[in-house]
Parts: structure tokens; C-alpha cells; sequence
């Protein structure tokens, strides 16, 4: 152990990134003999200690550490890859590592039995790595390198099950969207490579490689005028990029679809983890973001929480309703960047992923036992739907118990890590917008409906799924009856559940200042603190959320429902806000028409056009004949004979003549004698 | 306008004229002829030169001698010069070759530009002469210093060019004989 | 005052007058008398130049040597004339083309 300890951080960083890949490798070698996992299973194990020991405890309380190669050179332009250990990334890196260990174990028992079983932990340990190394990338564009490898590792597990229509479109819906958001972070790249001219973190933003106010932090960044247009632009794109990866509002809708693959999958990638790259991308990026930017990132984080929220109500879909409200709660964590609290954001990100992934576990828990039910008991239903659920806790209460510690910390209820990183957000951003003043507070106020909402879709859930009575009871047996998850996936749940309280983030249960994760950062806020906000904003939180959980209660258990189930409200909530249709009226049927447009408009104008032009290169052919044949043949024949002609005057020098010899001699004489004079 | 000047250009005009005909004429009897006028000219400019004894020379040499034996090895070896001498009529002067006529322009343009751009200045050693008063004037005896010169300090030259013309003479002479084994 | 360029002039034109009779005549006979010309051209030049000599007579010496190697290249040239004649027949320099017997 002790020589374990001895292994520097880079060291180490580079073995918990690498260890994935040859774990993926040694996987693509075995093909069907690793259906075990037990590769990448050791591979994750060995990754987190490494991480937890090696990389994260000596950063965090010490200095931190970059260590670079030059990968290629381009002119006098040389670019390194390299890994770059800070606060940021080390947590980064822990986090990735200590979300992957329980799905990993999950997995276990939860795939159990599939088909395809060694490409999923093929495509787990692929995505482990490229995850890994996307959090310690020291250079923009290996970042970018491993952005993309995060999004095919997400490509290939939301299709993973290749044979149901719905995932390969969902996995193509995804790959399309992603692909609109990669450009942006390209062009992000490229605009700041053109204008500050290297893309290394640590020279563009100085030797901790997030801190703009670090006096070392690269000349020309600090001399350039943080309101210049590229910069704004630039600061878009690679927003636009998050957005994409952090499903933001207009680029969201392939997060609820890529909902088709495993669910284990689900709460690693599209929960906790690759979904959160695009708010770690923003954190890291975060000195080049101007006022205008941030205001854009802000306003965007709000439309997205509030929208996904809104969509979240009407779900039945259990694992629709917890996307959307991934979608909401990174909405929150892109308000947190963009009102300049990215410290509250990482926060967020750090609490969101352990109870969202525990609430995914649960969910998958539930729904793996009710299919199981389903097979057994042969019947037809969708098992993910909330509907066909109700009194389960009465069969699964450990899965109940876990799944109410999630729900409430994603309510935001006290003791939990949900109240700590949520109230920190709604706090920052009342802050922010009482010194800015007039329709700024729109933003805090949103938030806060938000978090009431959010209370109240995962109170349904909760109420929908294990109170009230189960609705094939009748068909239970003893023979096939619904019964507890077995253990590999319990104890990933209570792993999971154990990190959702306060302690992991800090002693202090009520102020989210104190968590280590914050002091850590140590963020210079532009806005004064208000002490009243602090007191009052998580007291009315936690009011209102106890309130809409009574409501949910009143509504779903007591079966006091006021509302049609056909409701315009509801329907419209279910359909996603019809986005899908707006998308697919705007953008789908937009593109046939442009494309049936355009095939008329081949047909005629261009295929005209072109017999047109045709016609006209006939006539033009008969003139260029006639051309070729008197003019241009008539310049080579032309210079044909001159060549001749000077060929045969050349030819009497040559005579054999002693005269013609002489004369010849004389001209030179003469040249030679003008040439002098004229010299 | 003097009297010797007018006389230069009269035999300046004599020797040039006479030679563009010569180099034109269609016969070579009659240019042959005019080679005559020509040499005699340029003996009569010898002699505004102030070189008296060379102008004899010419006269000597070249009419007496050169002139004679191309006029002898003119009639041994054209045979239609009978028929040539008859066909006065017919085109007197031949046409001029344009190539020969334009390198010899060209030369000609370019001596005469090298000595009009050159007349300026005189070469050092000649004004320099003229400074000490070392120039031949018309009342020096040239052939008695030709003669002293000749047999002192150009000694050895005028040997070497005695025993060249005798070489010449009897490879000329060689080679006009009749071939025994033909 | 009959002057040095006056000489010069002269000289270059009787030179340039054998200079074409050298290259246009189709007569060995008139290439010779071309040759004549030439050299009586720069015998003027000589004598001209020799006036300003009075110590060495270079020029007119010179001359004398001029006009002696002048009469012998008549005397060799004629004598080859004359067998190129009896040979083919010709003088002109066009139609004597082989130099085998």
C-alpha cells in the first residue's frame, strides 16, 4: 500500500484513465468469453482507488500538477497532449470513477442473461476511459478528442439494443443532435486557436487552468477585451456545444429518447455522468465567457429547468420522467455557470449525480422486477409504466427506501445533498439578480416554481409507484409474485443512497458554504451575500416542497385526482411540450418539402438548365471545332512552318561553306564588339 | 580648304569608288582592272600619310607584281572568259548579296562609330609625340631612316620575313607544277 | 590639316568594301582581290599612324612587312587557285565541295 501511495498523481491519473481501455481492449479481444465483466468490473475497481488514493487526496490538499508530450507540429505551432490535475478535474475524475463502481457492480445482476453482454461492458469500459480522459485533458482539442469518443460510447449503449426500432432511432436522434453541438464546440476551438493561438488550459488560462483571477494566467488572454464579438461568439459556441451534451433546452430532446437503452446505462451516461460533461466543459472554459454569454447561459439553464420540468409532470414513462428531470436539473447547473457560481454548478453536478444515479438504479430495480413479473405471469404490459405500478413498497421495500432517499434529495429536503447543492444555486441566483435588479429576479423565481415542481413530479412518482394498491394484484402468486431486487443491485443502491445524505459534502447539514467542495474551489462572487436570502429561500424550499409532496400525497395516494387524465394541460406535458412534433413538422417535413422542392426544381430548372446548356455547348462545340480547326490548328501549323522556316535559314549556316562560315564569324564578331559598346 | 585636302578626297573618293565597282562588277577582267585604279589610289593617300617609299612599294609590289599574276592566274583559269568579256550587254553589275551586304554594313557602322566616338581624344603616345615634336614632316629623308631602322633595329624581323617570302615562293612555286604521276 | 580620322574613315570603308567582296564573290580570284583590299586598308592605317612615330617608323616598317606577307599569301593563294582549277574544273568556292582526290 505504501508503494501505491509512492505513484505520483499524473502517474496515477494516466493508469485510472488507461486502465478502462485496455479493459475495453482485452474485452474486444475476448468477444463472447468476457460476458463476466469481471474485466471491466476490476478495471473500474483499480481505477477508483487509484483516483480516490493517488490523484484525488494529494491534489486536492496539495499543488497541483500538469505533465504534457508533444503530439505533432505544425510550423512553429506544436500541440501536447497531456493531463492536467486540479481541483476541478481531480473531483471531476473521483466522481466519474465512484458514480461508474455501483453501475458497474449493478450491471452485474441487472444484464444478467442478455445477448450482447461483452459488447456492453465493452462499450462500459470504452465509455469509462473516454470519460476519464475527457476530465483530465489539459489541451482544448483532446478534449474535444474525448468528447467525441464520450458521444459514440453513448451512441453505441443507447443502441444497444439494436434490434428494437426505437433505440436505433433514439441512438441516431442523439448522434444528429450531438453532432450539431460538437460543431459548435469546434468552432469554439478553432476561434479561440485563431485568436489567442494555443489551446493548452494551462496557457490560455493560467497555472491552475481555471482561475481567471490567477495572476499568471496567460498575457494574452487577460489583455484581450472581454467584449469583443469573437469572444461573445466564441463563448456561444461552445455553449452550443454543452447544450447539446447537457440536453439544454432546444437540443434536449434526444436525452429523453436515448432512454431506450439499458438503464444502468441510463444512470451512469445520461444521468450522472456524460450529460454532466457539458457543465464540466463550461467550468473549465469558464474565464472566456463574457457578460453576455453568461446572461445567455443563464437565461437558457432557466428555460430548459422550467420546460423539462413542465414535461416531467405529465410522464408515465418512470424513466422518461427522471430524464426530464435530469434535463431540469442541468438546467439548474447551467444557471449555476452562467449567473458566475460554477463552484454551486460542480456542487449540483457532484450531489445530482450520486441521487439521480441512485434513482435511476431504483427505477431499473423496479422495472427489471416488474418485467420479471411480467414474464412469469405472462402478461402484456409496458413495465416502465407508472401506471401498471402502485403499492410496491409493500414487495420491495429496500428499493422503496432508497428510492425515497433519492426522491428526497432531489426535492431538496434538509439532511440531504440535494438541499445543499440546489439551495446553493436558487441562493446564488437571487443574489445575483437582486444586484442586477428588474427582470433578472425572473430568473431566481423560476427556479424556485422549478424546485416546487420538481418536489411535486418526483413526489407523483414516488406515490404513483410504491403506495396505493399494485394493479395486477390480482395475478399475483406465490409461484410468480414481485419480490426484492436481488443483492448486486441493492448495494450499489445503498452505496448510492448513503452518498445522497449530507455528510459526504460536508458536517454542516444546512449551509451549503461549508461543504468541502465549495471551500475548495474558493470562487470570487461579483454579487454581495445576502444573509436573509440564505435564511429564507431554504426555509421556503423546503416548505414548498413539503407542501407539493402533501399535494402529490392528497392527489395519487388518497386518490383525490381534480384533474381528467385527458386534460389539454396534461396531454401537452406528456407529449414533451410537442416538441418532437415541432421538430418533426419543422425540421422533418420542412426537409421533405425542401427536398420535394428541390427535386422539382431539379427536374425542371436545373435538368432546363442543363438541356439548355447543353444545346448551347453544341453550338459552342461547332464554333470551337471551327476555332480548333482554322485558328488553333492554323497557330501550330503556323508555328510549325516558322520553326521550319528558321530551321531551313539555320540550315545554310551549315553549308560547308567557307563564306557562310566567315559571315557567320563576322555576326558573332559584331554582337560581341555592339555588346562591348553598348556596355 | 586647302589644296592637299582636296586632293586627299579626290583619291579617298578615286579608291572607294573604284572599289564598290570592282567588288560589284560582273566581270572579273574588268575588276581586275579596276584593282588597278584602287592600289594606285591607296599609294597616292600612302603619300599624304607621308610615307613616300611605301607608296613606292605599292606601286612596286601589288601592280607591278600581284596585280599581274592575278590576271595571269585569272586567264589560266577562266574559261569562259571570252564568253564572259562578250556579255558586257547583259547585266554589268551583279546584284549585291544581302546577307554579305549586311554584315559588312554592320562592321562597317560600327568602325565608324568606334572612330568618331574616338577621333575626340587622342591616344597618349600620339600627343605625346606631338608634344616632343617626334612627327615625320614632310621634309625628312624616310627612306634613309627606313633604311637604317630596317638594318638596326629591325634586323631581325626583316630576316625572318626575308626567309617567309622565300618559303612562300618556292611552296607557291611547288605547288603550281605540274604533277609527274597523274 | 588632313587629319588622323580622315585616314581612319577612309581605311574603314575600303576594309569593309573587302570584307564583302571576301563574302560575296563566288570567285576564289575576287575572294583574293577581297583579301587585297583588306590589307591594303590596314596598310593606310599603318602609314597614318606612323606619322606621330618618327623614332621607330613602326608603322611604315610594318607596312613594308604588310605588303611583302600580302605579295607572298597571293603568290601560295594563286598557286592553290590554280590546282583547285585543274582539279574541278572551277574557282568558285561553292562548288568545291570534297576533299578527297
Amino acid at each position: 500500500m505504501l508503494e501505491l501511495l509512492n505513484i505520483s498523481p499524473i502517474t496515477a491519473s494516466l493508469l485510472v484513465v488507461l486502465l478502462p481501455f485496455v479493459a475495453f481492449l482485452i474485452q474486444a479481444a475476448f468477444g463472447r468469453r468476457s460476458i463476466s465483466g469481471n474485466i471491466g468490473l476490476i478495471a473500474i475497481i483499480l481505477s477508483t482507488i487509484l483516483s480516490a488514493i493517488c490523484v484525488f487526496f494529494v491534489v486536492w490538499n496539495g499543488e497541483n500538477a500538469t505533465q504534457r508530450i508533444t503530439w505533432f507540429t505544425i510550423g512553429t505551432k506544436s500541440f501536447s497532449v497531456g493531463i492536467l490535475l486540479n481541483k476541478l478535474t481531480v473531483s471531476m475524475q473521483l466522481l466519474v470513477c465512484i458514480i461508474a463502481l455501483p453501475v458497474h457492480f449493478y450491471s452485474r445482476a441487472y444484464m444478467k442473461g442478455d445477448d450482447g453482454l461483452h459488447r456492453y461492458w465493452m462499450y462500459l469500459s470504452l465509455f469509462c476511459f473516454a470519460m476519464l480522459g475527457l476530465t483530465v485533458s489539459i489541451n482544448l482539442l483532446q478534449l474535444y478528442i474525448f468528447w467525441e469518443l464520450v458521444g459514440f460510447a453513448s451512441y453505441l449503449l443507447i443502441g444497444f439494443w439494436f434490434t428494437r426500432d426505437a433505440a436505433v432511432q433514439a441512438n441516431k436522434k442523439a448522434f444528429l443532435i450531438n453532432r450539431i453541438g460538437d460543431l459548435g464546440f469546434l468552432i469554439g476551438i478553432a476561434l479561440v486557436y485563431a485568436q489567442v493561438g494555443t489551446l493548452d488550459l494551462v496557457e490560455l488560462f493560467g497555472k491552475s487552468g481555471w482561475f481567471l483571477n490567477d495572476t499568471t494566467a496567460n498575457i494574452t488572454l487577460q489583455e484581450i477585451n472581454k467584449d469583443s464579438a469573437w469572444l461573445t461568439f466564441a463563448g456561444l459556441a461552445f455553449f452550443l456545444g454543452a447544450m447539446a451534451k447537457s440536453a439544454q433546452f432546444p437540443l434536449h430532446v434526444w436525452l429523453p429518447d436515448a432512454m431506450e437503452g439499458p438503464t444502468s446505462v441510463s444512470s451512469l451516461i445520461h444521468a450522472a455522468t456524460m450529460v454532466a460533461a457539458g457543465v464540466f466543459l463550461l467550468c473549465t472554459v469558464f474565464p472566456l465567457f463574457n457578460e453576455t454569454v453568461l446572461l445567455v447561459i443563464a437565461i437558457v439553464g432557466t428555460i430548459t429547468a422550467f420546460s423539462a420540468a413542465i414535461f416531467a409532470l405529465g410522464q408515465y414513462d418512470i424513466k422518461k420522467i427522471l430524464a426530464f428531470s435530469t434535463i431540469s436539473q442541468l438546467g439548474f447547473m447551467m444557471v449555476g455557470v452562467g449567473i458566475g457560481a460554477w463552484d454551486t454548478a460542480m456542487l449540483h453536478l457532484a450531489t445530482h449525480a450520486f441521487f439521480k444515479c441512485l434513482l435511476f438504479l431504483c427505477a431499473g430495480a423496479v422495472i427489471h422486477e416488474m418485467s420479471h413479473f411480467k414474464t412469469h405471469a405472462r402478461l402484456d404490459f409496458d413495465p416502465q409504466d407508472l401506471r401498471n405500478m402502485g403499492g410496491l413498497r409493500h414487495y420491495m421495500p429496500k428499493t422503496f427506501v432508497c428510492m425515497v432517499i433519492g426522491a428526497l434529495a432531489l426535492s431538496g429536503f434538509p439532511l440531504t445533498s440535494g438541499y445543499l447543492s440546489k439551495d446553493s444555486i436558487v441562493v446564488s441566483a437571487f443574489e445575483w439578480a437582486s444586484l442586477h435588479g428588474n427582470f433578472y429576479l425572473a430568473i431566481p423565481v423560476t427556479l424556485i416554481v422549478v424546485s416546487l415542481m420538481t418536489a411535486f413530479y418526483i413526489g407523483r412518482l414516488i406515490f404513483k409507484t410504491f403506495f396505493g394498491s399494485f394493479s395486477f394484484k390480482q395475478h399475483t402468486s406465490t409461484a410468480h409474485s414481485l419480490h426484492e431486487a436481488p443483492g448486486m443491485m441493492i448495494w450499489p443502491m445503498l452505496f448510492l443512497a448513503a452518498c445522497s445524505l449530507f455528510p459526504i459534502f460536508g458536517l454542516q447539514p444546512l449551509t451549503y458554504q461549508q461543504t468541502w467542495l465549495i471551500q475548495g474551489f474558493q470562487v470570487v462572487l461579483s454579487y454581495p451575500v445576502i444573509h436573509t436570502a440564505h435564511l429564507f429561500i431554504p426555509v421556503g424550499l423546503t416548505i414548498g416542497a413539503i407542501l407539493a409532496w402533501v399535494l402529490g400525497w392528497q392527489w395519487y395516494v388518497k386518490q383525490k385526482y381534480p384533474l381528467h387524465a385527458n386534460n389539454r394541460w396534461v396531454r401537452f406535458s406528456n407529449r414533451q411540450g410537442y416538441l418532437n412534433e415541432v421538430n418533426d413538422v419543422l425540421f422533418v417535413k420542412g426537409t421533405q418539402r425542401l427536398s420535394a422542392a428541390l427535386y422539382a426544381f431539379d427536374r425542371y430548372v436545373v435538368d432546363g438548365a442543363t438541356k439548355l446548356v447543353t444545346w448551347t455547348m453544341q453550338q459552342v462545340a461547332v464554333v470551337a471545332y471551327w476555332f480548333d480547326k482554322n485558328i488553333v490548328d492554323g497557330i501550330v501549323n503556323f508555328s510549325a512552318n516558322t520553326t521550319y522556316y528558321i530551321g531551313h535559314l539555320a540550315r545554310h549556316v551549315q553549308n560547308g561553306q567557307l563564306q557562310g562560315y566567315l559571315g557567320f564569324a563576322l555576326t558573332v564578331v559584331i554582337l560581341g564588339i555592339l555588346y562591348l559598346i553598348i556596355k | 580648304m586647302t589644296i592637299d585636302l582636296l586632293l586627299f578626297y579626290a583619291f579617298a573618293a578615286m579608291a572607294i569608288g573604284s572599289a564598290l565597282l570592282l567588288v560589284n562588277i560582273r566581270n572579273t577582267a574588268r575588276a581586275l582592272f579596276l584593282l588597278f585604279i584602287v592600289l594606285f589610289a591607296m599609294a597616292g593617300l600612302y603619300l599624304f600619310a607621308l610615307a613616300d617609299f611605301i607608296a613606292i612599294t605599292q606601286i612596286l609590289v601589288y601592280v607591278g607584281g600581284v596585280l599581274i599574276l592575278l590576271i595571269f592566274a585569272f586567264m589560266l583559269s577562266n574559261k569562259e572568259l571570252l564568253h564572259d568579256l562578250q556579255s558586257v550587254s547583259h547585266r554589268f553589275i551583279t546584284i549585291p548579296r544581302w546577307q554579305a551586304l549586311i554584315i559588312s554594313g554592320a562592321f562597317l557602322s560600327v568602325m565608324l562609330y568606334s572612330v568618331i566616338s574616338w577621333s575626340q581624344t587622342m591616344p597618349e603616345w600620339i600627343e605625346s609625340a606631338q608634344m616632343a615634336g617626334t612627327v615625320i614632316s614632310p621634309s625628312d629623308n624616310n627612306i634613309q631612316a627606313l633604311g637604317f631602322r630596317f638594318m638596326t633595329q629591325y634586323v631581325l624581323p626583316f630576316e625572318i620575313i626575308s626567309i617567309f617570302l622565300m618559303m612562300a615562293l618556292i611552296g607557291a612555286a611547288h605547288l603550281s607544277r605540274k604533277e609527274q604521276h597523274t | 590639316m588632313i587629319t588622323i580620322t580622315h585616314f581612319l574613315v577612309v581605311s574603314a570603308v575600303i576594309f569593309c568594301i573587302g570584307l564583302y567582296a571576301v563574302l560575296a564573290k563566288r570567285n576564289a580570284i575576287m575572294i583574293l582581290v577581297g583579301i587585297e583590299l583588306m590589307i591594303n586598308a590596314s596598310i593606310l592605317n599603318f602609314v597614318a599612324f606612323s606619322r606621330y612615330d618618327k623614332v621607330n617608323y613602326g608603322g611604315q616598317v610594318f607596312a613594308l612587312f604588310a605588303i611583302v606577307l600580302a605579295a607572298a599569301a597571293v603568290a601560295v593563294g594563286l598557286a592553290i587557285i590554280l590546282n583547285v582549277y585543274k582539279y574541278y574544273k572551277t574557282i568558285n568556292p561553292a562548288n568545291i565541295n570534297e576533299l578527297k582526290d
